[in-house]
């Protein structure tokens, strides 16, 4: 699986997959930036109980969006590397096993997603400590709004990157990422089983964990799905 | 077991109702360049695939070095390398990193891809991004790719399609050095008999998902008999005459034709004709090229 994962790494060199990594991070920060730069009398106000949750807040509000479009972006763009000159039937001619490859994409999609979290924590305790929050971080809560979107969304992920390899034609994928997307966006008044809910970490027992736990079952599935349906096709 | 590097029984791949390759029992032995035949659309590419196990049969089974593809498919892939239709690359990387993402899924030593760019030469473009090559290059490229894990058997799909000719001849020369330096079997696809009739030892003609014909390339030159054809003065009295003579003879409004003699009875004939005052302008031989053959074979689609 390492090999695969190596390989995987060798393809998206000089790719705008990496520099879309950091975009979307950076994006989110430098837009609170400019929020915060701009009504930071109203809304240090506002947040004066709590000034680093009001801020993660503020934060969450624009990164569940861009990480619903983001993952649908990377998913597509790593399936589309293959897809480009149907490099399909070299790799899958090659010995390693269809369930490796398939996996490796999404193992690969998800590490990605994993490092712009990463980004987007320590860009976000930067925001704060810049807006002279103070240094009483609340570290815990800022990885649990940076990380568990991510898991929650995870039954995305794997939804997104089997839609991309089956379907030569990338439009599929990226309509059904952008109306998931925006489906997200209003899904607070939604049910709690609804998976779009997910990723907001919103649910009726008030703890996050519910939300990741649910997001991580369901992607076990849909990843079983996809891998299945995958290996059963032929190689176009 | 038998010999046979590769082998498969009443292999058959049907698409809806129609069948894209029917019943085709195909042999390669070992150290051999097989030419696998036929039109466009007959089956070979669907042939291929189901071989390298990237499609499923309909039914029939697959052996490749004796073992069967549905259970040991990865371990026979191991040693087989694969270029099916039009290369497969990564544009935005160099040649070199085209070859070491592959390297790294063989797992064979980073060395190799010097000594695979140096067969194909392509040392001095290892580090040019994939896209600015020409299609020749690239071509290349996915046999340097095929050739990167040391592979017993190579697969080639069209290896020339889209080539100038300059570029045939170097992948024809490249092909026919492979069984020679490093004992690899070969199974190798076209649509261009000629381009077989120039490499391969060993052809199998496919048409409509049927092959119609399996053997050596010589025995495929057998069939090329020949005939002799001759021109006279006044051709309709002189083939009566032949024919009342007992010669075996076909005639047209042009020429005579003599089929399947020897030579002792071709200069009888025309000793004869001398003898009886007429003219003769022209005795020649008319051989069937291998191209026609193909063209018989394959019921006239012309393909060539």
């Amino acid at each position: 699986m390492g090999k695969v994962i190596a390989s995987e790494f060798v393809k998206i060199k000089r790719k705008m997959i990496v520099f879309l990594v950091f975009l979307g991070p950076f994006g989110v920060v430098s837009l609170e930036l400019v929020n915060f730069w701009l009504r930071y009398d109203w809304l240090t106000n506002l947040y004066k109980d709590n000034l680093w949750r009001g801020l993660i807040g503020e934060v969450m509000m624009l990164s569940i969006p861009s990480l619903m479009l983001g993952l649908t972006i990377v998913t597509s763009m790593i399936a589309n590397i293959e897809h480009q000159t149907n490099a399909w039937k070299q790799v899958l001619a090659l010995p390693v096993s269809k369930a490796k490859i398939f996996t490796g994409k999404l193992l690969l999609s998800g590490m990605l997603l994993f490092v712009s979290c990463m980004l987007l924590f320590g860009g976000t305790i930067i925001l704060g400590i810049l807006l002279k929050f103070g240094t009483d971080i609340p570290f815990l809560y800022v990885i649990k709004m940076c990380f568990f979107p991510l898991f929650s969304a995870m039954p995305f992920v794997a939804l997104q990157i089997w839609l991309s390899i089956v379907c030569k034609n990338q439009a599929i994928p990226l309509m059904v990422g952008i109306v998931g997307t925006a489906v997200s966006m209003f899904s607070i008044t939604f049910p709690d089983w609804v998976p779009w809910k997910w990723p907001l970490l919103i649910n009726e027992w008030g703890n996050p964990i519910y939300s990741v736990i649910a997001g991580l079952i369901l992607a076990m599935v849909v990843y079983a799905g996809g891998l299945l349906d995958f290996i059963r096709r032929d190689v176009k | 077991m038998n010999d046979y590097i590769i082998e498969t029984n009443g292999l058959t791949k049907k698409y809806g109702s129609t069948y894209v390759v029917n019943q085709v029992d195909l042999k390669v032995k070992k150290g051999e360049i097989y030419g696998f035949l036929g039109p466009n659309g007959a089956g070979k590419t669907t042939t291929i695939r189901m071989v390298l196990g990237l499609a499923r049969p309909t039914k029939g089974s697959i052996h490749i070095f004796g073992k069967d593809m549905k259970k040991d498919k990865l371990s026979v892939l191991k040693k087989v390398g694969s270029l099916v239709e039009y290369p497969s690359y990564y544009g935005h990387l160099t040649a070199y990193e085209n070859l070491e993402a592959v390297r790294i899924l063989l797992d064979a030593p980073k060395s190799r891809i010097d000594e695979v760019l140096s067969i194909v030469r392509l040392t001095n473009d290892a580090k040019r991004p994939v896209k600015g090559f020409s299609l020749g290059m690239k071509q290349r490229l996915g046999i340097a790719t095929a050739l990167l894990g040391n592979p017993e058997l190579l697969i080639l799909d069209e290896p020339t399609n889209g080539l100038d000719p300059s570029g045939i001849i170097e992948i024809r020369e490249l092909i026919k050095s492979m069984p020679k330096e490093h004992g690899i079997t070969i199974l190798v696809s076209s649509h261009l008999l000629s381009e077989m009739e120039q490499m391969a030892t060993q052809v199998g003609i496919i048409s409509k998902g049927k092959m119609i014909f399996q053997d050596s390339i010589s025995t495929l030159r057998q069939r090329s008999s020949s005939k002799i054809r001759i021109k006279v003065s006044d051709t309709e009295a002189v083939s009566k005459k032949l024919l009342s003579w007992g010669y075996k003879v076909g005639s047209n409004e042009n020429y005579i034709f003599v089929e399947n003699t020897s030579d002792r009875e071709i200069a009888e004939i025309i000793r004869k004709l001398v003898n009886h005052q007429c003219s003769i302008y022209r005795v020649e031989e008319e051989k069937k090229s291998l191209e026609q053959i193909f063209l018989e074979l394959t019921g006239g689609e012309a393909s060539l």
